[in-house]
C-alpha cells in the first residue's frame, strides 16, 4: 500500500482560552487513502466540521501533527495554507455557497482561474466538469435559476476544478430532498472508487451508509467508533499510541 | 479571470448606484469648489502673474493690489539709482467710473502704463493696436467685460467721469478679481480718467539687472526707500490671492466644500463597500476555502475600489461639465488645467481604496466556519 495521503497524529482543537475553552476535538489519530469514500457521522456540535476544516488546511491544529500528502500541515506557516488548499483540497458546503452573481460556468471558471488556470483553458474544463456532473445545458444560469440539486452539482464541479485528490463535503445533502440528496451522494461516491479521490464526507443521513466504504463516529471532539463496508463490526478505534 | 468584483457590483444594482452616488457627488463638489477656487486665485493676481516685473513697490501697508494708493512719482527716480535695477517704470491703477448708455455708472480700475515701453501693457491683443493709446484718450478693455460695459465696440465714443475716451482695442484674459472692468491706457490717459493725483504713481515696477538676486535688490531698495512697500511679484502675487481668501473668507469657503464632499463621499462609499462586503463575507469565506489567498481577496476589493472610482470620476466628470456650463452662463468661471482633474482622480481613487479600508480589515479578520453555517 502506499503512503497514507492524509495522517492525523492525536490531532487537537481547542477554541477559545481559559474558562471559555471549547475542546472541539480531541485526540484524534487516522489514515486516509485516496480511492475511499470516507463518511463521518456524530450528533450536533461534536466537532465534525471543525475536523473537516483541520483536514482541509483551513484551521491548524491546537495540538498534534496532521500531513497532507507528506506536508506537515501543522508545522507550515498560515501563509502556505493556501497553496496546500488549491493544490488538494475540494470543498462541498450544505448551503452550496455559489457566487450568486456568477453563472454556474464563472462559478467553476474562477475556481479555475484561482488555481492559475485561465482564459480558453479554463472555459474548456469548465464545460468539462459541468458536463461530468450532467448540468451541460445549464451552463450559463445563474444560481438563483437554478434547483437545490443543480446547484450542489455546479458546487461540486467547482470542488473539482484543478482535479484535487481530495473532496471534503460537511453535509452536502443537508439542504435537499432524499432522492436528489442521494444523487449527489452517489456522485461522490463514484468521485472516489471510479476516479480514485479521497471523499469524505460529514453527514446525518443513515440512509446512503450504504454507499460508504468506511464509517467514522464522533462525540464531543473524540473519534469514537469505526465501520468498514461490508464489515458490521464497530471497533473502537482510539488509536492513541500508535 | 472571471472579475468577481465587476460581476458583484452590477449584481447588486442599487448599492452600486448608492456608491456611485457617493462619488459623484464628491468629485462634483471638488471640481466645482476647486475649479473656481482656483479660478479665484488666478483672478486675484492676474495684473501682478502677467506683467513681467521682478519687483513691486506699493504705497505703505498696502492690502492688495486692487486697493492700490497713490505716493509721490520721486521715488521712481530714487529706484533707478539703486544697484541692479535693469528698470523701473511707473505703473497707474485707480477706481473711475463709465458712463453706461442707459446713464447709470459702472465702477472701472483704469490702468495706466507707459506706451513706449509697454511695461505693463495687457499681454493678449484680440484687436486693435496698442500704439493708438499715446494719442487722443483711447483705451482697451477687456472682451470678458463687454457686456457689463453696455457691449461698446471698437471706434465707439463712451464717458469716463465726464471725460471723452474712444474704445481703441480689445484684451483677453485680462479680468479683474473685484469685478470691476479693468480699462488699459496710457499715464497720461489715466490721470485723465481716474483721480490720481498728477506727480503721484501707484505702484513702481522694477526689473532686476542679470548678475543680481530678486532678494538682494529687494531688500536693497526697501532699505533706501521711506514711506513705501517692496515685494517680489511672488510675495505680491500671494498677498493679494491671499487677502481675498482670507480675509473675505471666500476662499475657505470654497475649500471646505470641497473638503466636505470628500468626506461625505468618502462616508457614502464607505458605507456602501462595508455594507456590500458584510453581505458577501460567506463569498468571501468561500473563496478561501477553495484556495484563495489574503492577497486575493485584497485584490477582489480593491479592484471594486478602482471600478467605483473609474465609473464614478467619469460619470461624476460629466455632471460637474454641464454644472460648470450652467455656472458660465451665469458669469462664474473655472479654472482647471489637467493637473487638477489627474489631482481630482486621484483623490476619487484614494477615496474608495479608503473606504475599502474597514472591508479589507473585515475579510483578514473572516472566520472559516462561516462557510460552513446555514
Ligand atoms: N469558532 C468557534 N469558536 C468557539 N467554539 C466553536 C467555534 N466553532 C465551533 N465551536 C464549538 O466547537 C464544537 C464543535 O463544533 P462543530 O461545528 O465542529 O460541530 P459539528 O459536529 O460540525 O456540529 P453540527 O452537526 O451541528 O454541524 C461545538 O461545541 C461548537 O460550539
Ligand atoms: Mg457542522
Amino acid at each position: 500500500m502506499s503512503a497514507p495521503w492524509l495522517v492525523l497524529d492525536r490531532v487537537s482543537k481547542v477554541y477559545g482560552d481559559g474558562a471559555s475553552a471549547v475542546v472541539a476535538v480531541r485526540e484524534v489519530s487516522m489514515e486516509l487513502q485516496g480511492g475511499r469514500f470516507v463518511l463521518l457521522m456524530g450528533p450536533s456540535g461534536s466537532g465534525k466540521t471543525t475536523l473537516l476544516m483541520l483536514m482541509g488546511c483551513l484551521l491548524k491544529p491546537t495540538r498534534g501533527r496532521l500531513f497532507l500528502f507528506e506536508h506537515e500541515v501543522s508545522a507550515l506557516d498560515e501563509r502556505t495554507l493556501p497553496f496546500l488548499r488549491r493544490r488538494y483540497i475540494g470543498f462541498v458546503f450544505q448551503t452550496f455557497n455559489l457566487f450568486p452573481a456568477l453563472t454556474a460556468m464563472e462559478n467553476v471558471e474562477l475556481a479555475l482561474n484561482l488555481k492559475g488556470i485561465n482564459g480558453r483553458e479554463a472555459q474548456r474544463r469548465a464545460l468539462a466538469l459541468l458536463a461530468r456532473v450532467g448540468l451541460r445545458d445549464r451552463l450559463h444560469f445563474l444560481p438563483r435559476d437554478l434547483s437545490g440539486g443543480e446547484k450542489q452539482r455546479v458546487a461540486l464541479a467547482r470542488a473539482l476544478a484543478g482535479d484535487p485528490p481530495i473532496l471534503l463535503a460537511d453535509e452536502p445533502t443537508g439542504m435537499l430532498d432524499s432522492r436528489t440528496g442521494r444523487q449527489i451522494v452517489e456522485l461522490l461516491a463514484d468521485l472516489a472508487r471510479v476516479e480514485g479521490r479521497l471523499v469524505f464526507m460529514v453527514t446525518h443521513d443513515q440512509r446512503v451508509r450504504d454507499l460508504a466504504d468506511d464509517i467514522l463516529f464522533m462525540e464531543d471532539g473524540s473519534l469514537v467508533a469505526r465501520e468498514s463496508a461490508g464489515d458490521l463490526r464497530e471497533l473502537v478505534s482510539r488509536r492513541e499510541g500508535r | 479571470m472571471v472579475s468577481l468584483a465587476r460581476k458583484n457590483l452590477f449584481h447588486d444594482r442599487v448599492r452600486f448606484a448608492v456608491a456611485l452616488l457617493g462619488i459623484q457627488l464628491a468629485v462634483v463638489l471638488m471640481t466645482l469648489q476647486i475649479g473656481f477656487f482656483l479660478k479665484f486665485m488666478t483672478n486675484a493676481s492676474v495684473l501682478i502673474d502677467h506683467i513681467e516685473a521682478d519687483i513691486w513697490i506699493t504705497a505703505k501697508n498696502l492690502k492688495n493690489f486692487d486697493f492700490g494708493l497713490p505716493f509721490s512719482e520721486q521715488k521712481l527716480y530714487e529706484a533707478r539709482r539703486i544697484p541692479g535695477v535693469l528698470w523701473a517704470e511707473k505703473f497707474l491703477m485707480g477706481f473711475s467710473y463709465w458712463k453706461m448708455p442707459d446713464g447709470g455708472q459702472e465702477t472701472i480700475q483704469v490702468i495706466g502704463f507707459n506706451p513706449e515701453t509697454r511695461i505693463g501693457a495687457p499681454w493678449d491683443i484680440v484687436e486693435g493696436d496698442l500704439d493708438e493709446v499715446k494719442y487722443f484718450t483711447q483705451i482697451f478693455i477687456d472682451e470678458a467685460d463687454r457686456e457689463r460695459l453696455g457691449f461698446p465696440r471698437v471706434g465707439d465714443e463712451v464717458e469716463i467721469i465726464g471725460q471723452r475716451a474712444r474704445i481703441a482695442g480689445i484684451t483677453r484674459g485680462a479680468k479683474s478679481f473685484v469685478g470691476s472692468p479693468f480699462v488699459f491706457t496710457s499715464f497720461k490717459n489715466a490721470l485723465k480718467l481716474s483721480f490720481i493725483p498728477p506727480g503721484q504713481t501707484v505702484y513702481i515696477l522694477v526689473k532686476v539687472a542679470p548678475g543680481y538676486t530678486v532678494q538682494e535688490v529687494k531688500e536693497h531698495l526697501a532699505r533706501t526707500l521711506t514711506g513705501v512697500d517692496v515685494y517680489t511679484k511672488r510675495e505680491f502675487s500671494w498677498k493679494s490671492r491671499r487677502y481675498w481668501l482670507l480675509v473675505t473668507g471666500a476662499g475657505i469657503a470654497l475649500l471646505s466644500t470641497a473638503l466636505l464632499g470628500l468626506l461625505v463621499g468618502t462616508v457614502i462609499v464607505g458605507q456602501t463597500i462595508y455594507a456590500s462586503t458584510m453581505e458577501h463575507l460567506k463569498e468571501f469565506g468561500t473563496l478561501k476555502a477553495i484556495g484563495a489567498s489574503n492577497a486575493d481577496l485584497y485584490r477582489i476589493l480593491i479592484a471594486q475600489a478602482l471600478i467605483m472610482a473609474v465609473i464614478g470620476y467619469a460619470t461624476g466628470m460629466l455632471l460637474a461639465r454641464a454644472f460648470l456650463n450652467v455656472a458660465r452662463r451665469a458669469g462664474l468661471e473655472a479654472y482647471l488645467p489637467l493637473e487638477v482633474l489627474a489631482g481630482i482622480f486621484g483623490l476619487t481613487l484614494l477615496m474608495c481604496i479608503g473606504a475599502s479600508i474597514l472591508s479589507i480589515y473585515k475579510v483578514t479578520k473572516l472566520d472559516p466556519a462561516l462557510v460552513f453555517r446555514s
